[in-house]
Parts: structure tokens; C-alpha cells; sequence
């Protein structure tokens, strides 16, 4: 059985929770939270002991692995604190505030062979593995553009009291929201050579930008465009819109399909000339426990199974949400140009 | 409960397959006159139960039974509460004590948000969470009142979120206070049946009525098909079925063979949006229930 702590019990920090509660493998020894009601709530309903501080909780309670959902701007303490005492750990994205802050969280991994994951959840997402698998096998050839959209109804006025609305704490839309579509990116494309074009928009926020435009350019030829905006009411929930053209073939894909289309009978395998759709129905697999979306269980199973078995590749490491956050880095440093 | 229950998610722009799909339907249900319609045809086709979420639109559907309380006086209600996404929206504004806070008093005049606090204490937000949860319960179904309600089911997000938790003294208390206070039947949504239905009957609350995603592909149902097949032969409780055609990956007909003759699905929920459809949907259902009650007898 392995010994779990966690830090910031807020949505995400709920949502893990339960998602691991279940797990057969998995036990939580402590909750970290700087709410006394939220503390009181848990101690109350979950019958688990309670902290205010993470180094208190780690040292009383022995943790084998630590879950950190705290907002951005204080992933750093408890990911140092943990990782110096040998414990796994998770941590929901963006990974950290600044590369330099995210280096110095790496550098501390050196000679340690701990499990190190981030949240970008969307990695795991039944549609993403496909599109992801797609392109490994180079089934539409050689890749000339692409366009990846993200959008939703996050904010949808001017108010906003929490750190969503402040820049130092990890707020915006490029940050909490449009990292997804970034680490998505990187996830499929690789880090560009550079960066081009970025306007960083407010629509209804005061101190963070609201839409994220910017184009990435790659020395093999590929280019492509971010668009993300979440202050889109047309949007009922985050939505994704990914075009991929190459030189065989195009992909299209959102949460819930993907189509392919080629232009001449394809050498792989199950798909034919012109469109293929396939839709979340024909290929998602079930999960031991389902809560918000596939995807949030296949990511913590993950990284339960590589504490269990450190050999599988880590879909999602601390190096790749360091590699993300350096490419949100240059989209800033771009749009201030 | 009633064999065939209406739902909902088409006139909110959710499908589980398909955004385009969504997107398009969300469009043709903009305006509640075109929703209302689309009952008054279910309605045409003998379907007089409904399950509704709780979406600001529902709540002016629910003004319009009221007004025309002659012709709806029979329509029975299924609610499922709370909208996921409106919370969702509002704690990534407030954080969640600030949402809990909104979502209580919004709404309410200066004088109903006092008689809220006396109730719940003064210091609602320090004290149990139980008690919040009453006061949301209240905040949600008020749009509800005067109607036939025949049983307030809690939404999946929810009723998944705590039963991961183990946070079975909530369940406990949601359901005695559902049955005391509105006198319906406290009901449960969710995408893990199994584990649910153990987890109610562990804690004692008995005979629950559980809706679930039930099809023959396995769709929306953790940890997998046959533990479902397994909860429904063995365990006593009465089960829901939604999501029968998977949001369109199983052909109706397939669909409806398969949940009736798991046996002990007394009640279907479906939605669609075209009279053919509706009606069709509603004759199939019929037949394969009246089929098996012939078989039985």
C-alpha cells in the first residue's frame, strides 16, 4: 500500500483525491490546506489528518508520494521539500512560475530515482493518444502546419477575486488555461526553433490577458498557430480544435473525434482514401473509476503504476512541463517585443 | 418510476460523442420556446416524465409549467442537480468557499438570505459541510417548487466526487434530507454504478434509485460492462438507465434489446430532438417492455 499526502485541496486537489481514494493501491495519510474550513471539512468527512504546513505534514506522517494542487506559485516549497525527503511526486500544471524556478526543481531530482509527473492531463486523453500515435507513424507524411485552438467561457466578466486574476500566482489565460494547448504542442510537435507574432489580449480581465495568439516555427518547415481564448461564452466547457495538415494527409480532432483525411489510399492500416472519422465511442477505453473525464484517472494510474514499475516511460515528467513552461516563456518575452 | 423518462442534454448542447453534434443542437435550443416545443411533442408521443438539470433555461421552463399549470398538472419531474459547469464557472472566479457563498444567496432578496443564515447557523461557513449542502439543496431546487417532483436526483460530478471520498455520512444525510424535507425520493446519478450501489446499500440507504450510462458497448460505464450485469442481476436497488445508444453509437433498437433484457431496468431515460425520433425511440421501448412482461407471465 502506498502512503499519500496532499497539498492545496482545492478543485483539482478534491478531484485527485477521489480519483486515488479508490485506487486498491493507495492510501492518504494527510491533507494540506491553508482554509481551516476546508481542513475542518476533511478531517470531519475523510477522517484524515489535516496540516496547515506541508513540512509538518511530511514529517509526521511519512508519505510514500505527495500530490501538489496548490496554485502555481506555490508548487515550488512543497516539490523542494518533498523531492529533499524522497518523495514521488505529482504536480498539477503549469509546472512552475518561471524556468528558472522549474530548472532549480529539476536540478534536485539529479541522483534520485524518484516517479516525477505533471498535471497536464490532456496527454492522456483517449483522442490526443490517437492523434499522438498518428503522427509518430508519420501517417499523413511530412508536417507543414497546424492549428491548435483552445477555448472556453472561464471568464466571462471583470471581476474575479482568486489568483486566476493575478499574474504572480500563475493567473491568465495563458497560465492556468491556454498551457494546456502549449504542453499539447510540445507534446506533439516538439519546443519550435522560435516564436512569432504573440499578442497577449485582455477582453475582460484587469491584470491578466484573456487570449493568447502566437505562431511557432520549426527548422524542418512545420509552422503552426496557438489560439486561445477564454473569455468565449459560445463555449459551454474548455474546447479544443486541432488541424494538423502534412504532406499525406490531414487530421482534425477535438475532445470527442478525430477525422483523417487522405488524398490517396494510405499505407496504414484500417484507414482508407478521402475522411476516416472515429469517434470517442469506437476506441475510448474504460477506467477502474471514472470522475470528470477519462483522462484524470489514466493520468494518476500513471503515475501509481511507475512507482510501482519506474521502468515505463514517463508520459508526462517534470523535464517535459519545464520544456512547456520555457515555450510560454518566449510567447511572453515575444508579445512584450 | 416511470418506464420512459424524457431527457434533457440535447437542449444543452451536450453529447458524448460529438461537439458537432452538440454544437448544432445548442443552436436549434437557443430560445426555451423551441425546447418547450420539442416536450410538448414527447408529450404528444405519451412521454410524460422528464428529467431536467438544473441550467438557468430550465428555470423558465419551469415558470412555463407553472403558468400553464392546466396542461402540465400531470408532467411528472425527474431534476439532477447541481449544473456542474455553473459551479465550475464560479469557483474558478470565487474559489470554493466564495462559489458556495454565491450560490446560496444569489437570487434570494436581502430577507430570504437572513432566513438562510438563521437556519444554517450564523457562521454557515464554518460549520458542517452538511449544512451548506441543505442550503445548496434548497438554492437549487427552488425552481422546482409547486411541481410534480417524483424523485431530485444528485448530478454524476457530484455523487463520483463523493463517492471517491468514501464521504458516505453525506450520501446518509443528503438522502434523509431529500425524503424529510421535499418528501421525493433522493435519487443518484453516476458513472461508477457498481461501486455506488455497494457504497448505498454499505451505508443504508435503501432500495436508492441509481442512474446510470447502460449500453452494449460499455460506454460511460467504470470499471467495465460485466460488473454492471453482475450490480443489476444481484443487488437491491432500481436502476436508471441513460446513455442506452451512447450518444448515437448503437442503433436504437440494439440499444433497448439489450437494457430490457438485463431484466430487473424498469426505466429508461432518453433524449432526442425530431418527432420522428422521439416517437419511434418511445415505440421501441414500449415493445420491448410490454415483450417482456409477456415472457415473464
Amino acid at each position: 500500500m502506498l502512503r499519500g499526502g496532499i497539498v492545496g485541496f482545492g478543485r483539482m486537489g478534491l478531484t485527485h483525491y477521489s480519483i486515488l481514494n479508490d485506487h486498491p493501491e493507495v492510501k492518504f495519510v494527510g491533507i494540506c490546506d491553508p482554509s481551516s474550513f476546508i481542513r475542518e471539512q476533511a478531517r470531519w468527512h475523510l477522517k484524515v489528518a489535516t496540516f496547515d504546513d506541508h513540512e509538518k505534514m511530511i514529517r509526521s506522517t511519512s508519505p510514500d508520494f505527495l500530490i501538489v494542487s496548490t496554485p502555481t506559485f506555490a508548487h515550488a516549497a512543497p516539490l523542494h521539500f518533498a523531492i529533499e525527503n524522497g518523495l514521488h511526486v505529482f504536480v498539477e500544471k503549469p509546472f512552475s512560475l518561471s524556468s528558472k524556478e522549474g530548472r532549480d526543481i529539476v536540478n534536485r531530482l539529479t541522483g534520485k530515482s524518484l516517479v516525477h509527473q505533471v498535471g497536464y492531463v490532456y496527454r492522456f486523453n483517449d483522442v490526443l493518444l490517437n492523434v499522438k500515435d498518428l503522427l509518430v507513424r508519420h501517417a499523413i507524411g511530412e508536417l507543414l502546419t497546424f492549428k491548435m485552438e483552445w477555448h472556453g467561457r472561464a471568464v466571462l466578466r471583470p471581476s474575479g477575486t482568486t489568483w486566476r486574476a493575478k499574474r504572480s500566482q500563475g493567473g491568465g489565460c495563458l497560465y492556468d488555461f491556454a498551457s494546456h494547448a502549449v504542453d499539447l504542442i510540445n507534446y506533439c510537435f516538439g519546443p519550435p526553433e522560435r516564436i512569432i507574432g504573440s499578442v497577449l489580449k485582455r477582453i475582460f480581465s484587469r491584470d491578466v490577458e484573456d487570449a493568447v495568439f502566437s505562431t511557432f516555427i520549426y527548422n524542418d518547415g512545420l509552422s503552426g498557430h496557438l489560439l486561445s481564448n477564454w473569455s468565449d461564452a459560445t463555449y459551454r466547457k474548455p474546447t479544443l480544435r486541432l488541424e494538423v495538415l502534412g504532406s499525406k494527409g490531414k487530421i482534425a480532432a477535438d475532445f470527442h473525434t478525430y477525422k483523417v483525411f487522405f488524398p490517396d489510399e494510405p499505407d496504414i492500416e484500417g484507414f482508407n482514401k478521402g475522411w476516416n472519422t472515429r469517434y470517442i465511442t469506437d476506441f475510448v477505453k474504460p477506467v477502474r473509476f471514472y470522475l470528470r473525464g477519462f483522462e484524470y484517472t489514466r493520468q494518476l494510474d500513471h503515475f501509481i503504476s511507475r512507482i510501482v514499475d519506474p521502468d515505463q516511460p514517463n508520459v508526462c515528467s517534470f523535464h517535459d512541463g519545464l520544456a512547456t513552461d520555457m515555450i510560454i516563456e518566449s510567447i511572453v518575452n515575444d508579445s512584450t517585443r | 418510476m416511470d418506464r420512459i423518462i424524457f431527457g434533457d442534454n440535447q437542449f444543452f448542447g451536450i453529447n458524448h460523442m460529438s461537439e458537432e453534434k452538440a454544437a448544432i443542437q445548442a443552436e436549434r435550443f437557443r430560445d426555451v420556446g423551441a425546447i418547450i416545443r420539442t416536450l410538448d411533442i414527447a408529450r404528444d408521443c405519451g412521454i410524460n416524465a422528464l428529467m431536467l438539470n438544473t441550467h438557468t433555461k430550465v428555470a423558465e421552463i419551469c415558470d412555463h409549467f407553472r403558468k400553464h399549470s392546466a396542461s402540465y398538472g400531470d408532467l411528472r419531474l425527474y431534476p439532477s442537480f447541481p449544473y456542474a459547469h455553473k459551479y465550475a464557472d464560479l469557483v474558478n472566479e470565487m474559489g470554493i468557499v466564495g462559489a458556495i457563498r454565491e450560490a446560496v444567496f444569489s437570487g434570494q432578496s436581502t430577507l430570504q438570505a437572513f432566513g438562510t443564515i438563521a437556519r444554517g447557523g450564523l457562521g454557515v461557513f464554518t460549520r458542517d459541510m452538511v449544512t451548506v449542502m441543505k442550503l445548496l439543496v434548497d438554492a437549487e431546487l427552488r425552481m422546482f417548487r409547486e411541481l410534480n417532483v417524483q424523485a431530485f436526483f444528485l448530478q454524476n460530478i457530484v455523487t463520483d466526487l463523493l463517492l471517491g471520498m468514501h464521504a458516505t455520512d453525506v450520501f446518509v444525510e443528503f438522502a434523509n434530507y431529500i425524503k424529510e424535507k421535499y418528501k421525493v425520493c433522493p435519487a443518484f446519478n453516476t458513472m461508477n454504478m457498481p461501486r455506488l450501489v455497494d457504497l448505498l446499500l454499505e451505508c443504508g440507504v435503501h432500495d436508492p434509485i441509481v442512474c446510470s450510462s447502460i449500453n452494449p458497448i460499455g460506454y460511460m460505464m467504470s470499471p467495465d460492462k460485466a460488473s454492471y450485469e453482475e450490480a443489476i442481476r444481484s443487488k437491491p436497488f432500481r436502476p436508471l438507465a441513460m446513455s442506452i445508444m451512447a450518444s448515437g453509437a448503437v442503433a436504437p433498437k440494439e440499444a433497448i434489446d439489450y437494457v430490457v433484457g438485463l431484466g430487473k431496468v424498469q426505466s429508461i431515460v432518453f433524449g432526442a430532438s425530431s418527432p420522428g425520433h422521439i416517437a419511434e425511440t418511445k415505440r421501441l421501448i414500449d415493445e420491448a417492455f410490454d415483450r417482456r412482461e409477456q415472457e415473464a407471465a
